[in-house]
């Protein structure tokens, strides 16, 4: 394996070959050359109202053709992410007249707590962590649904990445093992939602009730998190992070999370 | 409409997550190849991590890259 890093998204242009761009389904345009297919582009709009777009080509030139022909045939503004390492694609998103909107950076989590300080870290009086997988379902729902109309009201699904958005079906808590919550006086009052798989696991969601934050509730549901990733030989938890969002990140880089990649979700009006 | 793209496609497990969204991926013939997400799974923020299952796109110009076109559910 060529194990260096992709010196360029797109190794090739297609030199003399007549390209021809068309919309083959409301969403999706085609890039074709000769019957081949070189490149294709999709959009879709999120629950928020916002229109994402995408292309996938080895071809810059069928990139450029491409970021022309959709915005030509949508209703803008138009978003697309693309990371920010990704110098090529960024410059192809930048030509068609996108510019940075939002900033989202990943974060690696230590899990042992003599890294992350955690081992001594408890709830604060009255909350009650219920570990990973044992939340009531109906309470947790109760809590999703409240959490997404705090954000509905407050800052909005914009600064937010697509994850945390319902899918199609309404359905917001896919799987309720995937959650630890904080209890207070009976009530669930924070959660945060994680996959694992094999030695890694993904942080998706933490979110605390309004009137219950800045007590340290998020803190103290990742350190029992982080705790049983640890005890089951989960070695790191990742993270994405609004930049902008500083109480997030002071709460993750308190926790020994390290900065990676920062993912660019980019606009065109 | 031409269904034909002018790569390769075949599944792979992801053994390796690395910078920039690029992973290892080991195909099912067994060779590793290094992948790039495709901007359909960016654009849906579909996240890969080790042990995954998905459906690489090799490059037409280097059959030790590739493209993650889809992730499979476990």
């Amino acid at each position: 394996m060529n194990s260096s890093p992709f010196s360029s998204a797109f190794p090739s242009g297609t030199g003399s070959r007549p390209v021809t761009v068309t919309r083959a389904a409301p969403t999706q345009w085609l890039a074709l050359a000769d019957g081949q297919k070189l490149g294709r582009g999709d959009a879709s709009r999120r629950p928020d109202g916002r229109m994402f777009v995408s292309i996938d080509t080895w071809h810059e030139d069928v990139f450029d053709r491409l970021a022309a022909a959709m915005p030509a045939e949508l209703p803008g503004p138009l978003h697309a992410v693309v990371h920010e390492g990704d110098s090529d694609t960024r410059a192809a998103w930048e030509r068609a007249g996108f510019t940075v909107a939002r900033r989202e950076r990943e974060y690696v989590l230590p899990t042992d707590p003599r890294v992350t300080g955690l081992d001594a870290v408890r709830p604060p009086s009255g909350v009650t962590v219920v570990p990973l997988g044992r939340a009531e379902e109906g309470p947790l729902r109760l809590l999703d649904r409240a959490v997404r109309a705090e954000v509905e009201a407050t800052v909005g699904w914009r600064t937010m990445p697509a994850e945390v958005l319902p899918r199609p079906d309404g359905v917001t808590v896919v799987d309720p093992s995937t959650y630890a919550v904080a209890e207070l006086s009976g009530r669930y009052v924070g959660l945060v939602r994680v996959v694992s798989r094999g030695r890694e696991a993904r942080i998706g969601l933490v979110a605390v009730l309004a009137e219950q934050r800045r007590h340290g509730i998020a803190r103290a549901l990742l350190a029992d998190v982080l705790r049983a990733l640890h005890h089951s030989g989960v070695a790191a938890a990742r993270a994405e992070v609004d930049e902008s969002n500083s109480g997030a990140v002071r709460l993750f880089e308190g926790l020994g999370g390290q900065g990676r990649d920062t993912i660019l979700e980019l606009v065109r009006p | 409409m031409p269904k034909t793209s002018n790569g390769i496609e075949i599944e792979g497990i992801v053994t390796e997550c690395l910078r920039n969204a690029t992973f290892t991926v080991e195909l099912q013939n067994g060779h590793k190849v290094l992948a790039h997400i495709s901007g359909k799974i960016r654009k849906n923020y579909i996240k890969i991590l080790p042990q995954d299952r998905v459906l690489v796109e090799l490059s037409p110009y280097d059959l030790t890259r590739g493209r993650i076109l889809y992730r499979y559910r476990t």
